[in-house]
């Protein structure tokens, strides 16, 4: 089995919960195995490689040591997959692009904050060319196997455009607004086969905005249900401060 | 014909004298506010006096999601699942749910036949109910009201205390046999009015359709709209859908998939290559409408609408398909009437 793709796989600025969510694939890990080698993974195993076939990258960049790592990475992979809302947004880490960055620091290091610079968090796409990505918070298992499925046969992979809604009407739940809570839904691209509304939850929109969302739309169902507009562009905020803000992906 | 009382106390034993006979799907209470058909199980707890389910029954001859096909990548063998009568009896429907099930019918009969939901269909008895239009209903508008027992085998009259019974057909008349009711010989009282009206016919409709295009309503509309397809999904006359084949983890055996799709959504204009036919939201909100009183229905003269107000209540917006044409009437006859 020579010939199986190798697969290296590799956090920045996260909470690891991508990789553990691949930990977890428990009834499947055995035919992953069965099409890749996987030859670089930190929290899973020892092994340290030059080279690979695919890279599986999740967390945000936002240190200049990340920069410097992802050109590495991106030098020694033929193909890149960003995995979760930090690599494919900047994420939750995005929220800090927003505050004054003195503070930011200080809050996180003290009076050691000198110590450790930092740079606004960025999806691995503002830095280097990603092939493919898998999105959600933590990333989305489903999404991840079709993705990687389609890698091993050699095929494109079809990714949705379209609003967690009409996964959620698929499955005729009752919409989360009618549960008198608000929901991010209605702009969130879908893929997760609106896995917290089914569940009594809300979208908190961790797999950023369809394409062309329409903010402005959004945040006014927002007010109309009862948050201030402060509130609603926070609650937009919470993934997709680079998204709002215009950074290139 | 003959009609006979059902009052509210023996609605139990008429729904347990039904389920003798065929499986029965009813509405019954789902989450906090909302109606959902479900198969009947504990009869205690069918919802005969409700607004309008989530979906029409609609899902169950058009599953939301269906597989067409089974195929095996390892010896390049596919297998068509088969497909079913749904062969049941469906209690509680509201005239304009009936009425979209009519119209699906001609859909996926004209041209190329839908084989899946022409069988799925075979065998379906209806039941329906009076309904108390709400502040979204509007079926009025387009000719389906309350009490409007067009097509069912059995109609259940809202009266006071119970249900005056009516079977129509045959088929009705053999589900109400051996159930003891005494007749009713009163009048049915009127149906509630409606609280939103579309202003005019369909005949008037394709008029004011055909100087609509321009109109600064799509692009209005469009501020408020965040294009989620939630109307579509919702819609009981809306059937289009999307195919999609996916492969299992071992790469040995996969599924081809069809499943509900909504043109209020970017992705599904968007064809081979990346082109988007239909980029801005108004021209979505513009084809959604006029699917709905235009296209099908210069063919059939009769609005593909009918009027049950699923995409306005479940609209997070809350964008109203009734002002919307309301507002395209208006402008039309503004634009109609000559000067003084």
């Amino acid at each position: 089995m020579a010939n199986k793709p190798r697969v290296a796989i590799f956090d920045f600025t996260g909470c690891e919960g991508c990789e553990l969510n691949k930990l977890n694939f428990e009834n499947e890990l055995l035919d992953i195995l069965a099409h890749v080698d996987i030859v670089e993974w930190r929290e899973a195993m020892d092994d340290r490689v030059d080279e690979y076939d695919i890279a599986f990258v999740e967390g945000s960049l936002s240190t200049p040591d990340c920069i410097e790592r992802i050109h590495e990475v991106r030098r020694k992979c033929k193909v890149l997959v960003s995995l979760g809302s930090c690599a494919t947004l900047g994420g939750i880490n995005a929220m800090k692009n927003i505050q004054p960055i003195e503070e930011v620091r200080e809050e996180g290091y003290g009076e050691d904050k000198y110590l450790f610079p930092t740079l606004p968090a960025l999806p691995l796409s503002a830095v280097v060319k990603v092939d493919y990505e898998v999105r959600g918070c933590p990333m989305t298992q489903i999404e991840f196997l079709k993705l990687f499925t389609a890698l091993v046969r050699g095929q494109e992979p079809v990714k949705p455009d379209y609003a967690v809604c009409v996964e959620c009407k698929l499955k005729e739940n009752e919409c989360v607004y009618e549960k008198g809570m608000i929901c991010l839904g209605p702009v969130t691209v879908a893929g997760c086969d609106a896995h917290c509304p089914s569940f009594g939850q809300y979208c908190t929109g961790c797999r950023g905005l369809v394409t062309d969302a329409n903010i402005a739309g959004m945040e006014e169902i927002l007010v109309k249900h009862g948050l201030s507009v402060d509130e609603a562009r926070k609650r937009l905020q919470l993934y997709n401060v680079n998204q709002l803000e215009g950074v290139q992906r | 014909m003959t009609r006979f009382l059902l009052t509210e106390d023996k609605v139990i034993t008429f729904i347990e004298h039904l389920q003798k006979q065929k499986n029965v799907f009813a509405p019954h209470k789902r989450g906090t506010n909302s109606f959902a058909f479900e198969q009947v199980s504990d009869p205690a707890s069918v919802m005969l006096d409700y607004t309008r389910t989530l979906h029409s029954v609609k899902k169950y001859f058009m599953p939301p999601r269906e597989q067409l096909l089974s195929f095996s990548l390892t010896d390049n063998s596919f297998a068509e699942p088969t497909v079913d009568p749904v062969d049941a009896i469906f209690l509680g429907v509201h005239s304009y749910d009936l009425q979209a099930v009519f119209k699906l019918d001609h859909n996926f009969s004209e041209g190329n036949p839908e084989k899946n939901y022409l069988k799925r269909r075979e065998g379906a008895l209806f039941v329906g109910v009076t309904f108390a239009p709400d502040q979204w209903h509007f079926s009025g508008s387009v000719g389906i009201n309350p009490n409007d027992a067009d097509g069912f085998d059995v109609f259940l009259f809202a009266v006071e205390n119970g249900y005056a019974v009516e079977a129509f057909t045959p088929a009705g008349e053999s589900l109400l046999s051996g159930f003891e009711m005494s007749e009713f010989n009163s009048d049915i009282p009127a149906a509630a009015d409606f609280n939103q009206h579309i202003y005019v016919p369909q005949g008037k409709l394709s008029e004011v359709f055909d100087n609509a295009w321009d109109n600064e309503v799509w692009e209005e509309t469009s501020k408020e709209c965040v294009g989620c397809g939630t109307c579509n999904m919702v819609c009981p006359t809306c059937y289009c859908f999307n195919v999609e084949d996916g492969v299992d983890v071992t790469a040995t055996v996969g599924q081809r998939e069809r499943h509900w799709d909504a043109c209020m959504t970017r992705d599904f204009s968007e064809v081979a290559g990346g082109e988007v036919f239909r980029e801005e939201l108004a021209a979505r909100q513009r084809h959604r409408v006029y699917r709905k009183f235009k296209y099908i229905s210069d063919k059939t003269g009769q609005p593909w609408c009918v009027g049950c107000g699923r995409c306005t209540a479940s609209c997070s917006a809350k964008i109203s398909i009734v002002n919307i044409v309301n507002k395209l009437v208006q402008d039309h006859e503004q634009a109609t009437v000559a000067p003084v």
